[in-house]
């Protein structure tokens, strides 16, 4: 508090010192800005903090849904407790983390090769393959699951007669529960592999053509120039990419609720299902919001790490 | 004041009135009518557009003798049916009218979102239905719905494949299963004797069960509190799930369903592929439309009957309509009125009511006594007189709070034993630790 206010008191002194007209049109921008930021500040406050204080609010009290919000019934910390004694939400958690590694490590360095091969060669048509990889973003999950169902229906899916056709036995893409979360991540890398493509080009074209000549000069290869110029060079926009990866995964509901329905066996289930599940099948919404709050603590975690991995590399 | 204050002072007042907002949306306010004036009624449903045409029909009907009544239909998918109750339901401005699964009623009785029947609509509801379909739609004793359909589960088999694999009847008892599945499993590489559906929990929890209530065996403990997955009868047909997966007479890929009750599941069966399936008896639609004139090699029977049990029982459960708590009084009553008008046998064609008309253009089967003497002969047919001589012995799945978590807990731990990464002891101990923790949560 101190701090805070010393550092006024540091900043009305220094508009102090400044002559009177100055002063005057300086807390006359201010108040403007002010002015101008009110509309965003509310829309803001309105849609996202007060949801999200009332989240917070609602995971420490039993709730059903059904009753206003005044008839819920204070638990304390039941809800919380609950999460790390049920096996479905232990699971769920599991699960989670095994989805987000999954898309992150395949996804990533995928979508890395891919930008390198896009953007160095200068290849005619290479605009049209940009914009080929980053429709599969574009398109509506609901019209690209309804297309995986069958590539992934057993049998008789094309995914399965083709491997059936070359002498390999096809598994059960999404009733096997060894095969059903792999088969998940492999479409979500499908469908966002475009999109991370075109970040990390765009990463690339902020790096010098100098520096690469200059590698060239000291006699650096291909592999070289990759390791020392630009991965370093790359490694805000690859940060970037890493964490809208494991966000975006941490988040994945749509084609879980619509392909496996967190089956079988739970194997597909993840948090951002079972928070679905419990809230609106189940009417446990206290619950559902204690796993809500828990899930955002995990990206903020996330996020802080990578936030000092970010900053320590830039040191 | 400084602005600092003046802006945490706003922020606190806004937050005050979204929260005033949000507690009072379940207070009196809107309604649709006053006593003595028109009243709208909304009936939220989750049937299909052809079902929803019937209904607007018999609406229309309705008002015409009613012409202060106006009941206007809401329709979402089956998937979508309770969230939408849930944010919508507690508002008095709500649909007035929901058709629900019986599941559903405790907790929707619990937060006073489903108002108690009338007398009079009680005592007719206790005197035209069967008892186990009244206590479905009953808490404590006191009536909450009105009953209509009724569903139940018996096998399935495909007569072409036990012609093929020379299996004269269908199987009574869990040893005629494994020895029919046996041989219709060797008639061709691609095919399995039994089928048991997964990735869908009704689909895969109730033929279970009724295989253990033909085992003389219950789900959950009289009063509804715990599991009973851990008596013997249990025990032996879950051991009956793990020597049909480890004979390879039953294959879980080929079984599966997708989100919306189709898939694999059905696919298989269809093109010959499944001897036989343990199904609920409104699939006959689906079967008809894709099977075509194959349809006629359908046979059904009941559920075999396993080493403990003593007589064939099916799983059973059950649909109704319940009226908004929370509406009005005259609304309320308006929409009783409806209700008993629909289900009763004026409202129809031949002393049929015209719930069991929609009902049964989806192979549904109703579960008033005169819709079931007035259809005699459309329930009479060769696939559905198997489902309908199964009423009496049916068990009802258990109406209790936390019902839905305990079967998606003893989904998870069936689907486990059928892909074979749990053996019938452990997927069984495993389901009682997780049905109790469901049930303990929720009640």
């Amino acid at each position: 508090m101190t701090t805070i206010q010393s550092t006024l008191g540091a900043e009305e002194g220094a508009l102090g010192r400044l002559p009177r007209p100055e002063r005057r049109r300086t807390r006359l921008r201010g108040q403007w800005t002010g002015l101008f930021l009110t509309p965003a500040v509310l829309v803001i406050g309105v849609f996202t903090v007060i949801p999200m204080v009332m989240t917070v609010v609602i995971s420490f009290f039993e709730w059903s849904m059904f009753v206003p919000l005044g008839e819920m019934t204070f638990t304390g910390l039941d809800n919380y407790s609950r999460l790390f004694s049920d096996s479905a939400r232990i699971q769920a958690l599991t699960n989670t983390v095994a989805y987000v590694g999954l898309s992150a490590l395949i996804t990533v360095p995928l979508a890395f090769l891919i930008s390198l091969l896009l953007y160095f060669p200068q290849l005619r048509g290479r605009n049209v393959v940009r914009v080929i990889l980053f429709a599969t973003y574009v398109i509506p999950t609901i019209a690209i699951v309804i297309i995986w169902g069958n590539i992934y229906a057993p049998g008789y899916g094309p995914l399965s007669a083709t491997l059936e056709g070359v002498g390999i036995s096809a598994p059960a893409w999404l009733s096997d529960p060894s095969w059903a979360l792999l088969s998940l991540v492999i479409f979500n890398v499908w469908q966002m592999l475009g999109y991370y493509t075109i970040l990390l080009t765009a990463g690339l074209t902020q790096i010098p053509a100098e520096l690469y000549e200059a590698a060239r000069i000291d006699g650096a290869g291909v592999i070289r120039q990759t390791w020392s110029v630009t991965i370093p060079l790359l490694h805000r926009s690859l940060v970037f990419v890493v964490l809208m990866t494991i966000i975006n995964s941490i988040q994945v509901f749509d084609p879980i609720y619509l392909l496996t329905q967190g089956g079988p066996s739970g194997s597909t289930n993840v948090i951002s299902f079972e928070i679905q599940r419990t809230a609106f099948q189940y009417g446990m919404a206290g619950e559902a919001s204690a796993l809500a709050v828990s899930l955002f603590m995990m990206l903020v975690a996330v996020a802080g790490v990578l936030g000092i991995v970010l900053k320590g590399r830039t040191r | 004041m400084d602005r600092r204050t003046r802006l945490t002072v706003a922020g606190v007042a806004a937050v005050l009135l979204l929260g005033a907002a949000a507690c009072s949306s379940g207070s009196d306010g809107g309604g649709s009518g006053a006593e003595g004036d028109a009243q709208s009624i909304t009936f939220l449903t989750h049937w299909g557009p052809e079902q929803v045409g019937m209904l607007e029909d018999a609406a229309a009907a309705y008002t015409a003798d009613n012409p202060d009544v106006t009941v206007t239909i809401q329709a979402v998918p089956f998937g979508n049916l309770l969230s939408t109750l849930r944010t919508q339901g507690s508002s008095p401005d709500g649909p007035t009218i929901a058709g629900i699964y019986d599941a559903w009623l405790p907790e929707l009785v619990r937060d006073g979102l489903a108002a108690q029947a009338p007398a009079a609509v009680a005592e007719e509801v206790q005197a035209e239905w069967p008892q186990n379909v009244v206590g479905a739609a009953s808490q404590d004793g006191a009536v909450y719905g009105i009953p209509n359909e009724v569903d139940l589960y018996q096998l399935n088999y495909n007569r072409a494949l036990f012609e093929e694999a020379g299996v004269a009847e269908p199987p009574s008892d869990w040893a005629g299963v494994v020895d029919a599945a046996e041989k219709i499993t060797q008639t061709a590489d691609d095919r399995q004797g039994i089928g048991f559906i997964t990735n869908w929990n009704s689909g895969a929890t109730h033929p279970f069960l009724s295989l253990l209530a033909s085992n003389g065996g219950s789900f959950l403990t009289e009063d509804g509190t715990a599991a009973a997955l851990d008596s013997p009868e249990a025990l032996e047909t879950a051991e009956f799930y793990q020597d049909l997966v480890d004979a390879g007479l039953t294959d879980p890929s080929m079984s599966s369903a997708n989100a919306n009750t189709t898939g694999p599941y059905l696919d298989n069966f269809v093109n010959g592929k499944t001897g036989m399936i343990i199904m609920a008896n409104w699939w006959e639609g689906a079967l008809r439309d894709a099977m075509g004139d194959d349809f006629a090699n359908v046979g059904t029977a009941p559920i075999p009957v396993g080493p403990s049990g003593t007589e064939s029982s099916s799983i059973s459960y059950s649909w109704m309509t319940m009226v908004n708590g929370n509406a009005e009084d005259s609304v309320q009553e308006a929409a009783w009125d409806f209700l008993t008008w629909l289900n009763g046998p004026d409202s129809g064609e031949d002393g049929s009511s015209a719930m069991a008309d929609i009902l049964l253009s989806m192979g549904i089967l109703p579960s008033r006594t005169t819709d079931v003497e007035a259809n005699a002969e459309e329930l009479s047919s060769e696939f559905l007189a198997s489902y309908v001589a199964s009423l009496d012995t049916a068990t009802p799945f258990p109406t209790v709070l936390g019902g839905a978590a305990a079967a998606d807990a003893l989904q998870r731990q069936v689907e486990a034993l059928l892909n074979g990464q749990k053996d019938a002891e452990q997927a069984m101990a495993d389901a009682v630790a997780d049905v109790d923790s469901a049930l303990s949560s929720a009640q």
